[in-house]
């Protein structure tokens, strides 16, 4: 019983890390927070599945398609809406991204309306049972890929110059451009990759998920527990964030009560923000008068 | 009489002490100058006065009472007002508003008065408009009243900070470097306003000033600090003449 | 730039604009038939949400998306004292604005715990949903997925079904709260709440109790926007959870914007525009969204100020913020 549901956690988990690593990514370039981030979400769900079951290519083509394309959306919003009005407060921002997501869900109504729309199962494997445990394929799929990703993002970032950008640039975008970064490149190809990245969530859950334009907001809303939870802007606080938020829903479900998995993120919000706002990883906001 | 009794006033931010038991009175109509090499401990003074960091250890007294654990707008509503190092106008409100802030406790009317547009709500507002009016023509400001602060040159926004933190007549006035960035002329204007401050109304007031000459002139007691300690304290002349102010201080300049 | 203000003269023809456009109104029934009735009404809810919301997002500057978890507590509050207590449901209203009130406590407990900008907006997201969620699990108080019916009522022998008796009733409690609301952002306190915006510290030192400015704030947008669930509960006759989700929040933010942050008048105008035109949306599936969308992102790079500072810059009648000076 445990282990099952520490395995469904875990898969639920991957998903929700990769949502606030993609959050943070963005974050992180422009310091702007994607309220719209789960339709971007909700957009990669309906693109792999337009490709997939209308247009019948196969899923591994179609889901690598489906993320290009939101990495080129995400590139236009940056550019297009976000940077003319960077410099401004926080609630045009906020509301530029929520408008975003709100476009994408409209024309996802347009063409599906109120429609529940299943998608053929990807991986037919059978599951597989270690005594009491059974292992699906879905799992298997979803913890394989966000494992091998997690791997690829974070050795990257160590390996290469990413990091000591993505780090300048988080800490002086002044001083970033100073030293002679460019840092316009940089917040974009940062708002191309959360959105594939939030985009690959999407795509993930599509197969095990019945898809609905208004998909998005729960993951969004898990997504920032996530990010809470392990402190704003930290990369790997934002991916454990995002494990133990599966974990603390499945558990929380199965041993209190199966209506708490819907809002064990709205708790983890409340409880974070009130008693340790930076979270697990955060840097803790110092007001100087 | 004295106004103001600070007492071993030390502040330490984890590990760095940024007051250093500091002791002084201010007296009614004098002026305190503050001097001392950036990051002295000046505006934390000035923080731990008027509220906005809780001192480590030490006391201050405004006429004889305490209030040293008291949050800033108790203190402020007590009669200490100071004005920002940085600026503390508000830009999009205009030149009256930004007066008429500083009158805040002095308007009548609880909140259900002002909600049902009661008379004694409009009657106390009209009187500090007249007042707040009154307050800007003495500065020669008055055609300036529906300008946005933030559109004023930064002279201006200057002598409106202070103008809103007069307004009240607080006994006490703590100004965190009034005169920073101010062409020489504005400048002058500046020490004027609080020559006459001190002199006409009898306030006590504490001047954070970088410019030395400015200081000898206006100020009637003058406190060095340098690293969070007092290092010297007196009159002008006394200053003029110490050893380790010339050391710390004014050897630099 | 300097602002001109309103002439004596001016501000008299305005305050006998204020009361002339209700006194116009009342004669509004005669000239409808019972669905531009019923979408007036709507736009009467609309005014008080968006002008609620205003006060937090543009008066005072907070990210605080609690709104629509006031609007639906109001709705909720009036529902189930009506139908469950039989209360009569004019009373409902002011309850209604008090619990409203009681979610701009909590809301504003959050702002006074530091928790700001991002943190406060997806605190009081959460806020929002946990709200809904309650609305669905707490089936015995709140009907859960059926929602709650508004019982049948009649007065003065008109049964409140009738719209236009609807109409005059939501009109008297919208005319009140705007004034009201005028009347506080005219005053000190309304200054308070423009200067916390500005300068929260600076503010402090002028002897102004910021956190009591913070939280009478968020009780007034509460306040005014429980007062605006009661009369939705009775506008649509049955209260569900699914009117408090994202889709109210995009819609609200739209009017706050189109109208201009923290502008009255800008309240009433962006409520009064986008109530009528996404009725006829309505029957296209995915048509409000992409409009609340567009719109929310075009008035941003476009119009950022809204229609209140177009009016302004059109004729000084339209400044709100002046000051009443002694005759
Ligand atoms: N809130 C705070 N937290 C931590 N350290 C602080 C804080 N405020 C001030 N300090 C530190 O305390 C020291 C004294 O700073 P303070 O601002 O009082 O100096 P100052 O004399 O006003 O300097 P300046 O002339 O540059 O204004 C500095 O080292 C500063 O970095
Ligand atoms: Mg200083």
């Amino acid at each position: 019983m445990l282990m099952q549901l520490t395995l469904g956690g875990l898969s639920q988990g991957m998903i929700y890390a990769l949502i606030a690593l993609s959050l943070t990514v963005v974050y992180r370039s422009t310091t702007v927070v994607n309220f719209g981030h789960g339709d971007f979400v909700m957009a990669g769900a309906f693109l792999s599945y337009v490709l997939v079951v209308l247009a019948g290519v196969a899923f591994l083509p179609a889901a690598a398609l489906a993320m290009i394309a939101m990495f080129v959306l995400g590139v236009m919003f940056n550019r297009g809406l976000i940077r003319p009005i960077l410099g401004g407060p926080h609630i045009g921002l906020a509301l530029m991204c929520i408008a975003a997501g709100y476009v994408l869900r409209g024309l996802a109504r347009m063409v599906w309306g109120r429609e529940v729309l299943p998608m053929p199962p990807v991986f037919d494997m059978d599951p597989i049972f270690v005594g009491e445990l059974v292992i699906t394929g879905d799992a298997v799929f979803i913890i394989g890929t966000v494992l091998v990703l997690l791997l690829l993002f974070f050795g990257l970032m160590a390996m290469t110059d990413l990091g000591k950008m993505v780090q300048a640039v988080y800490q002086s975008p002044r001083g970033a451009r100073l030293i002679g970064l460019n840092v316009d490149r940089f917040n974009d190809f940062s708002w191309g990759i959360g959105a594939a990245l939030g985009a690959l969530g999407g795509i993930l859950v599509a197969p095990v998920s019945l898809l609905h334009p208004d998909l998005g907001a729960s993951f969004l809303i898990k997504g920032f527990a996530a990010m809470t939870l392990g402190g704003f802007g930290s990369l790997g606080g934002a991916v454990l964030g995002g494990v133990l938020l599966g974990l603390a829903e499945q558990y929380a479900g199965a041993y209190i009560d199966s209506a708490l998995i819907e809002i064990t993120a709205y708790v983890v919000i409340v409880a974070v923000l009130f008693i340790r706002p930076q979270g697990l990883f955060g840097r803790k906001a110092v007001v100087k008068v | 009489m004295t106004l103001l009794d600070v007492k071993s006033l030390s502040v330490r931010f984890s590990g760095l002490t940024a007051l250093d038991d500091v002791s002084f009175t201010l007296e009614e109509g004098n002026v305190r100058a503050v001097i001392g090499p950036n990051g002295a401990g000046k505006s934390t003074l000035f923080n731990a006065i008027s509220g906005y960091v809780t001192p480590t250890s030490g006391t201050v007294h405004l006429h004889g009472h305490e209030l040293t654990q008291l949050t800033p707008h108790e203190i402020a509503e007590r009669g200490i007002r100071r004005t920002f190092q940085n600026g503390g106008l508000f830009p999009a409100l205009t030149v009256l508003e930004n007066v008429l802030t500083g009158l805040h406790a002095q308007t009548h009317g609880s909140f259900l008065d002002i909600l049902l547009g009661r008379s004694k709500a409009l009657k106390s507002e009209a009187e500090n408009i007249h007042r707040a009016r009154e307050l800007l023509k003495l500065m020669s400001m008055e055609h300036m009243a529906d300008t946005r602060a933030g559109d004023l040159s930064g002279g201006q926004q200057r002598i409106v900070e202070i103008v809103r933190t007069v307004a009240s007549d607080p006994p006490v006035l703590l100004l965190d470097e009034p005169a920073v960035g101010l062409s020489p002329e504005a400048r002058a204007q500046m020490m004027e306003i609080i020559h006459r401050l001190a002199g006409e109304k009898g306030v006590g007031i504490l001047l954070i000033e970088h410019a030395v000459e400015l200081v000898m002139a206006a100020a009637d007691r003058i406190l060095v600090m340098a690293a969070g300690a007092r290092i010297a304290e007196g009159t002008p002349e006394e200053i003029r003449e110490d050893r380790a102010v010339l050391e710390a201080y004014l050897g630099h300049s | 730039m300097s602002q001109t203000m309103p002439t004596a003269t001016q501000r008299r023809l305005r305050t006998y604009a204020f009361w002339a456009v209700p006194v116009l109104l009342l004669l509004l029934p005669l000239a409808t038939n019972p669905y531009t009735q019923f979408i007036a009404n709507g736009m009467l809810i609309s005014v008080l949400v968006t002008l609620g919301f205003t006060l937090t997002i543009g008066n005072l500057g907070q990210l605080a998306f609690a709104n629509t978890a006031f609007f639906g507590i109001g709705a909720y509050a009036s529902a189930i004292l009506a139908a469950k207590l039989g209360v009569p449901w004019l009373l409902t209203i002011p309850l209604a604005g008090a619990f409203g009130a009681l979610g701009g406590f909590l809301a504003s407990a959050a702002a006074l715990r530091g928790i700001r900008t991002y943190y406060l907006a997806i605190i009081t997201l959460a806020f929002g949903e946990l709200m809904r969620w309650a609305y669905l699990h707490a089936k015995p108080v709140t009907g859960g997925t059926d929602g709650m019916p508004m019982p049948r009522e009649a007065l003065f022998g008109i049964s409140l079904g009738d719209d236009s008796l609807k109409f005059y009733i939501f009109l008297g409690v919208t005319v009140l709260l705007v004034k009201a609301t005028l009347n506080l952002m005219r005053s000190r306190f309304g200054r308070a709440v423009m200067a916390v915006r500005e300068n929260e510290i600076a503010t402090a030192s002028l002897a102004i109790p910021t956190a009591r400015v913070i939280l009478v704030t968020f009780m007034w947008s509460g306040f005014v926007v429980g007062c605006a669930g009661a009369l939705f509960a009775r506008h649509v006759g049955h209260v569900f959870p699914e009117s408090f989700g994202m889709l109210h929040l995009i819609a609200s933010f739209a009017m706050v914007l189109v109208g201009g942050l923290g502008s009255v008048l800008g309240a009433v105008l962006g409520a009064v525009l986008l109530t009528a035109l996404p009725e006829y949306l309505r029957a296209f599936p995915g048509m409000e969204e992409l409009f609340f969308g567009l719109i929310v992102a075009g008035v941003l790079v476009a119009m950022p100020m809204g229609l209140a500072s177009l009016l302004r810059r059109l004729s000084p009648v339209f400044v709100e913020r002046f000051y009443r000076e002694a005759p």
